[in-house]
Formats: structure tokens, C-alpha cells, sequence
């Protein structure tokens, strides 16, 4: 047997239902202990390449596939699934897909439980992955009541128990806050420095940094375009397609001129009429529950582009469910232009408000695009000649044109994600509430979705400063913050922490970190300029600001 | 991710009890009412009683049950009572066959058109329909109270320990917990349209149009749902389910009381077999001071 982990040689693979290959030639090997940081957008075939090297590539995916993965010298594709599950252990990217069983010790036990073990084996090996990651203490609970974080542990040691060699982490940052994130990346390099091989895929590189990853492969279209340590990396890696820190893209920007083009300049908030109030709103689900708002007092006004922060689990959901009329106060109320929300109808509040929710498969159900559009006008009983209308110019404005006759569900990720936007456009109301807007999306296309609607298009006004007069947003991605709100509310604690511009509520960094938001290097960068720009601007336009 | 239902340990002799033995139980009275076809008061009311007993000893709180209850009371009443009353169908032949006096006429008229007949009520009918929504509720209020008192982490261990294997055994967990995640997610669908100005109760057209109406409701659930039962598979495929026999790492042991109730499960259903099969005790029959009561 070899002892090198990994080798992967002169790998492509084409899809069946594809027309051309999704990897070409991919060659690396992997030494014992190191942890390899695998970037690239959305496409570029890091996937296809978890793929073959966990066997789901040839086993589950069919395609022809050349060249060969070697696991401790021993092709994947000869091995049998109970030998690759104790060789590769899979992380996928969202826990919640991962966790099998309702506690969590029986979730732990689960892989070694299938792998037939004696049972004091099995025991020992469960203790030894809980004590492992520090969760010994969540042994008797329910998994669905765990937060994202402890999940994430969960799956994990479910992957430890059966003892894997190797560690393969396809965004496993994706549903974590930026605290809990953190978190995790200790944890993988800890893991590394005891031995396991780590492949770590993540778009998010500036985040995947604090892993310490050995050495990064960056992928395009299918290809290796970088294969070195971190240190020494390159111009060429572009950071729109992968999240670089901020002083990497300052870099960049400066030595590639004519990138400069790409600025974006954030409206400032103009204090225009009152459209939502908060009076001293207290909320619990049930009264032998605790409860999950406390005395928030907020007032949301014309021009607000506001960016709602705070960890998983304090209510930010909850809180603007209040706004759509969703969720009723237990005590105090919510006005919609003036009106209580008690006294109103969702339909009637829906008029004024309208509500992303974070994933699109909860929403989309039409045969097609068009018919998914006209759902909410016909709802709110829009005139037919309005509502065609409404529905065309939704399709313009988020750049659905063309595909108006295919069915939602059959669009990719990023495109019902807009068809969800579209939709809420047509309805025409006046504020827009989107709760994790890039949610499952990687850095490319949440990048290029967020400048659609927030870049100014006509000189002066955005897509979603034209349409609404008002938006929210809940996000964990602290520069989106930075980049594209006028205002941002940290929430925690049940209630509001703090309130106002980003430039003056984000300044106070160590009371972010109390309520697990991470500052950035961006934020850093931003907070370092503030006395030259005035204001939060992107890397891309700081670059100006730097000699 | 599979959620679970509202459970919670409560120091019940009903939650002391094996799991095997409650699920055994019920499949007793079940077979003991419909195996050999028992319609006999005499025997449905002491075996409600005794179901009954069971489910006021597992102590469930009434605003968890509050909507089970009435799901099943629509279930019970409007639909197996109303159907007995009026067709005294879904039981023996005897409930239309005998004379019986009638009470009062029903008009029933199909809608848009000038078909339409009288249905006559009969004491034997409405003797039926009662009979009928008692032997339904001796066996719900055995079932009602299993997912609030009986911990979802020994659903598949119940059923291995019974025999069954370990695709059957997982199956079962897995569909135990499949309704809990549908309600959930229906909620958050039902929540997404209503935030696009869709009232679910104001559903208007004919049958098929507000059938219709309800696939922005119905669409997004079952899409969810086939995405959630993927993505569990995939999650067990990763590691290893089915390509080895299981250790299945949870025991369960019997207790003298879980005899007891087995042993009485037991006995009810071969009690019901002897006597319909043997000595011919159990059949429908209306019984005097009924037809007394109601006719005088």
C-alpha cells in the first residue's frame, strides 16, 4: 500500500448528459496531514472532482471518465463503498443534509452502527470523535433543535467515528455564522496538524485563510489554473470569481488597470417618509416558550437599504416575519403606513410589503416563469393590462428575458433565486424584504445577483432604489454590509443592539465579535480609510485610496 | 433534515413501557376487532374502555393533542359516522338487510341537475354509525398518543427487535418522522404564498378549480419533500447504510408489566376469535333498549 493519501492523475470527466468535459486533466498529490484548499466559482468542476474522489464519481454519476484517483495507491473506482466511507469521510455543505437520526449520539454512532462494529467499539469510537470536537455535552440532544454551528460538529463527528483518513469539506462554511465559521476552520486544522489529509473546498478563501491551508488549487473552467502555496499567489486568480481578502484584491486591482471600472457606490439614506414602526414589540411562539423579541422599537423609512446582522438563532427571521404580518406581536405592535398589523390581512400588508424567503423551492410552483410572476398580481387582484405589464418589466429587471416559458424549478440555483426577486417585484409593493439573500450561492453569482440589484444602472438609482422604497436584507456576510447597505441593525439579545449607518455601527468591532459577527479584512481596510473616503466602499474602489 | 414530533419523557407507566409492547398491543385490539369482523357492543365498549384507560394513563396534555383530536373528530364523526348513518355501508350486510323502523328521510339531490332520491334513517343505521365511530376511536386513541410519548430515537430499534430487517427497520424511523417535516415543510410554504397575497380561504370555483387553486400550496411540499428524501439517502449512502448486516447499538428489555399488557393483548384477540368463530358471539345486531330509546 502507497503512503501517499491522495493522486490524482490526469483526471477529466464528461458528464453523460453534458456537452463537454466538466474537469480536463486535473493532476495533485496529497501528503499526510496537509490540508488542501480547492477555490474556484460555481462550475469550475471542484465539485466533479469531490466527486471522484469520494466514488461517487463513477458509483452514483455516470459519464466517461479517463485518468485515475488514487486512494493510498488503490483506485477509487475498484473499491468497495464500506472501504471508501472509512478511507474519505464527506462533509457536505449543508449539516442539515448530512444528519440522519434524531439525537445526536445515535447520529455519531450512525456510520460505524453500518459498518457493522462490535458494539463496544462502536462506544469508544463515538466517545473518542465527541471528545474530539468538544461535544460531549450535546450527547442526549435532539439534532433539528442544535444551531448551525453545534450541527456542523455533529456531522462531523459523525464522519470521525468512522475513523476516515481523509477529510473532504465541500463548503462546509456555507450555513454557518461568520463566528461559528471561524470555529470550524480551527477545528480542520487541528486535524490536519493530527494526521488527517484535509481537502477543503470553499469559494470563500479569504474565510478558508484562517484554516492555514498548506497549499490552494484554483479551477476554471474544469482546468487547474494554480496549484502552490498560498503565499506566493498569483495576479491571475480573479477575485470576482472567488472571495479574496481585501488587501489581495487592492493588489490586484492596482496591477490590472482597467479593472477599476467595476465601482459601486452606495446611495446614502435620506430620511424620507415612515413606512414600518416597531412599538415596544415583546414575542414568544407560545406562552411556555421564551420569548424570542423583547421590547424592539424600529422605524424603517423611505430610502432605507438596511442590512440586518446578528447570530443564527436570535429572531432576525422572526422579526421581519413581523413586518409581512406573518407573525403577530404578543405585546406592543407593528405599523405598516400607520396601520396596525393586527387590523390587517397579509394580502393587504403583502400590497406594501413584499417577502423573499431564503429558499426558492418553498416558494416556486408554476409550470412557468411567467405564470410565477403573475401569481402575486393576481392574488392582490392587479387589472389584467397591469398586471402583464408588472410581470414584463419584473422580467427585465432581473434579467429573466428569454426564459419566461421554462418551468422555475427547472432553472438553476441562481436563477430562481432571481425568478423568487421577480416575482416580488411584480407585486409591486413598496419595501422588499429578503431574509439570506445569497444563501447557497457561491461568491461569483451572489456577487453578480447583489450588483444587479443594488448597482446603480441609470446614474443615480438602482434596481432596487427605483422599485422599492425600501429594503431589508438579513445576511451572516458582513461585506455585503459593507458594500451595498445604508444602514445596518446588528440584532441579539431579542432585540435591537445597535442601529445606523454602517460606517458608524460596524466601527465598534468588539461588540460585533460579542454578538459572532467576524470583522473583515475589508471592514478593517474600510475602518482604517473612513478619515479619506468618508464612507464604507468596496476593495475595488479603496484601491484609489491606496498608494 | 427529518424532524420529530413534539415528544417529551414523562414519568408515565405508559412511557416505562417497552415500545414493542404498545405497538404490539395495538395491533391486537386492531386484528381482535377486524379480524373476526366484531360489531358487538358488548365486546367494542369494554375494549374502548380499556383503550381508553391507556391513553388517560399516558397523561398528554390536551393543547398538544388539541389538533390531532380534532383532525381525527372530522375523521370519525363527519366521515365514518355520517357515512354509517347514511349508507350503513362499510359494515355487515345485516345493518341494511334487517327490518328496521324508520326514523326520518333524508333529501339528497346531485348538484345542478333534477336526480335526486330520499334516504331513509334507520334505527339499524344509526345504531351503526355509532357502533362504527367507537370501534374507530378504540383504535386511534391507541395510536394517537405513540409519537408524543414514545422517544423518536428507538423507532427503528422497535422495530428491528420485533424482526424486521434493517431496510424495513430504518424505513420505519424514517417514516415516522417523515409527517412532523411535511407539516413544517407545508408551514413555510403556506407562509411564503400568504406573503404573496395567497389566502388559502378564499378558494373559489368548482371542486377542480379550487383543487387547483391549492398546487401553490401542494407543489412546493412535495418538491421539498422529494429533495429532503434525497438528500437522506445520499447522506446514508456516504456512510455505508445497507452494505453490511447493522449493529444496531440500542437494547430493549421486557418488563413483568409489558407481559401483562402483551399477555392481555394476546388474550383479547383470541378471546374475539373464539367467540365469534365458535360460539357465534359478536355479530351486528341492534340491540332493544335502543330501538326502545328511539322509537319507544
Amino acid at each position: 500500500m502507497s503512503s501517499i493519501p491522495i493522486a490524482v492523475q490526469d483526471l477529466s470527466f464528461q458528464y453523460r448528459t453534458r456537452p463537454e468535459p466538466a474537469i480536463v486533466d486535473v493532476s495533485f498529490e496529497l501528503r499526510p496531514g496537509e490540508l488542501l484548499l480547492i477555490a474556484g466559482s460555481s462550475g469550475c468542476g471542484k465539485t466533479t472532482l469531490a466527486r471522484c474522489i469520494n466514488g461517487l464519481i463513477p458509483r452514483s454519476y455516470r459519464g466517461e471518465r479517463n485518468g485515475r484517483v488514487l486512494l493510498y495507491g488503490k483506485d477509487v473506482a475498484e473499491m468497495k463503498i464500506p472501504e471508501m466511507a472509512q478511507v474519505v469521510g464527506t462533509l457536505l455543505q449543508d449539516p442539515e443534509r448530512q444528519i440522519v437520526a434524531s439525537n445526536v449520539f445515535n447520529e455519531v454512532a450512525f456510520g460505524p452502527e453500518n459498518l457493522g462494529l462490535p458494539r463496544e467499539q462502536i462506544l469508544q469510537r463515538v466517545d473518542q470523535a465527541m471528545n474530539r470536537l468538544n461535544i460531549a455535552y450535546l450527547k442526549e440532544r435532539e439534532t433539528f433543535n442544535l444551531s448551525g454551528g453545534e450541527k456542523q460538529k455533529v456531522a462531523l463527528a459523525g464522519l470521525l467515528a468512522m475513523n476516515p483518513s481523509i477529510l473532504l469539506l465541500d463548503e462546509p462554511l456555507a450555513s454557518l455564522d461568520p463566528a461559528s465559521a471561524y470555529e470550524a476552520l480551527g477545528v480542520f486544522r487541528s486535524l490536519a496538524d493530527e494526521g488527517k489529509t484535509i481537502l477543503l473546498i470553499e469559494h470563500r478563501v479569504e474565510d478558508a485563510l484562517e484554516a492555514k491551508p498548506d497549499r490552494m488549487l484554483y479551477m476554471e473552467d474544469g482546468k487547474v489554473k494554480y496549484l502552490d502555496q498560498i503565499r506566493d499567489l498569483p495576479v491571475e486568480i480573479d477575485h470576482t470569481q472567488v472571495k479574496l481578502p481585501a488587501p489581495w484584491v487592492v493588489q490586484r486591482v492596482k496591477a490590472l488597470s482597467h479593472e477599476k471600472s467595476s465601482i459601486l457606490r452606495r446611495a446614502d439614506a435620506e430620511k424620507g417618509e415612515l413606512l414600518v414602526v416597531f412599538e415596544e414589540v415583546d414575542f414568544q411562539y407560545s406562552e411556555d416558550t421564551p420569548l424570542v423579541l423583547k421590547n424592539v422599537n424600529l422605524s424603517i423609512h423611505r430610502g432605507d437599504l438596511i442590512a440586518v446582522l446578528g447570530p443564527n438563532g436570535a429572531g432576525k427571521s422572526t422579526l421581519v416575519k413581523h413586518a409581512i404580518g406573518l407573525l403577530k406581536p404578543t405585546r406592543g405592535r407593528v405599523l405598516i403606513e400607520g396601520e396596525d398589523t393586527r387590523k390587517m390581512s397579509i394580502a393587504q400588508i403583502a400590497c406594501v410589503v413584499g417577502y423573499v424567503f431564503q429558499s426558492p423551492t418553498h416558494m416556486l410552483y408554476a409550470p412557468t416563469v411567467r405564470e410565477e410572476l403573475e401569481f402575486g398580481p393576481r392574488n392582490l387582484e392587479f387589472k389584467p393590462e397591469v398586471m402583464h405589464a408588472s410581470v414584463a418589466e419584473s422580467l427585465r429587471s432581473v434579467n429573466l428575458i428569454g426564459l419566461e416559458d421554462y418551468p422555475p424549478l427547472g432553472l438553476s440555483f441562481g436563477q430562481q433565486k432571481r425568478t423568487t426577486i421577480a416575482a416580488v417585484l411584480a407585486m409591486r409593493s413598496k419595501i422588499m424584504i429578503m431574509d439570506e439573500p445569497t444563501a447557497g450561492q457561491d461568491f461569483a453569482n451572489y456577487t453578480r445577483f447583489m450588483d444587479a440589484l443594488c448597482k446603480p444602472s441609470n446614474g443615480t438609482h438602482s434596481l432596487l432604489t427605483a422599485r422599492f422604497a425600501s429594503t431589508i436584507f438579513i445576511t451572516h456576510d458582513l461585506d455585503l454590509a459593507v458594500t451595498y447597505s445604508n444602514r445596518v441593525l446588528l440584532f441579539g439579545d431579542r432585540h435591537v443592539v445597535a442601529d445606523g449607518k454602517p460606517e458608524q455601527v460596524l466601527k465598534d468591532t468588539e461588540q460585533l465579535l460579542r454578538y459572532r459577527v467576524r470583522p473583515t479584512s475589508l471592514l478593517y481596510m474600510n475602518l482604517e480609510l473612513l478619515p479619506a473616503t468618508g464612507r464604507f466602499l468596496p476593495a475595488e474602489v479603496l484601491a484609489e485610496y491606496i498608494r | 433534515m427529518l424532524v420529530t414530533w413534539k415528544y417529551r419523557p414523562r414519568n408515565t407507566i405508559v412511557q416505562r413501557m417497552d415500545p414493542r409492547t404498545r405497538l404490539i398491543f395495538m395491533v391486537c385490539i386492531i386484528f381482535a376487532l377486524t379480524i373476526p369482523e366484531i360489531w358487538d357492543y358488548r365486546i367494542i365498549l369494554p375494549l374502548f374502555l380499556i383503550s381508553l384507560t391507556l391513553y388517560l394513563l399516558a397523561r398528554i396534555e390536551w393543547k398538544d393533542v388539541r389538533r390531532v383530536w380534532l383532525y381525527i373528530s372530522i375523521l370519525v364523526f363527519f366521515i365514518v359516522g355520517l357515512n354509517g348513518l347514511l349508507s350503513g355501508r362499510g359494515g355487515p350486510s345485516s345493518v341494511t338487510n334487517i327490518p328496521s323502523p324508520v326514523l326520518f328521510e333524508v333529501p339528497i339531490k346531485i348538484p345542478y341537475t333534477e336526480i335526486g332520491w330520499d334516504v331513509p334513517i334507520t334505527v339499524s343505521k344509526t345504531w351503526f354509525a355509532l357502533n362504527q365511530m367507537t370501534r374507530m376511536l378504540c383504535m386511534a386513541i391507541l395510536a394517537i398518543p405513540i409519537p408524543y410519548t414514545m422517544d423518536p430515537n428507538i423507532y427503528g430499534t422497535a422495530f428491528k427487535r420485533m424482526g424486521a430487517s434493517d431496510n424495513v427497520s430504518f424505513t420505519m424511523d424514517l417514516a415516522f418522522r417523515f409527517l412532523p417535516t411535511f407539516a413544517r415543510d407545508f408551514s413555510i410554504t403556506l407562509d411564503a404564498q400568504r406573503a404573496r397575497g395567497y389566502e388559502i380561504d378564499k378558494l373559489r370555483g368548482g371542486l377542480f378549480a379550487r383543487i387547483r387553486r391549492l398546487a401553490p400550496l401542494i407543489i412546493p411540499v412535495v418538491m421539498q419533500s422529494t429533495v429532503t428524501g434525497e438528500e437522506v439517502i445520499d447522506a446514508m449512502d456516504l456512510r455505508a447504510f445497507g452494505t453490511a448486516p447493522r449493529t444496531w447499538l440500542k437494547d430493549l428489555k421486557y418488563a413483568p408489566r409489558d407481559y401483562v399488557l402483551l399477555g392481555l393483548g394476546v388474550l383479547i384477540f383470541i378471546a374475539c376469535c373464539v367467540l365469534k368463530w365458535v360460539f357465534g358471539i359478536g355479530g351486528y345486531f341492534v340491540p332493544e333498549f335502543f330501538t326502545k330509546f328511539l322509537v319507544g
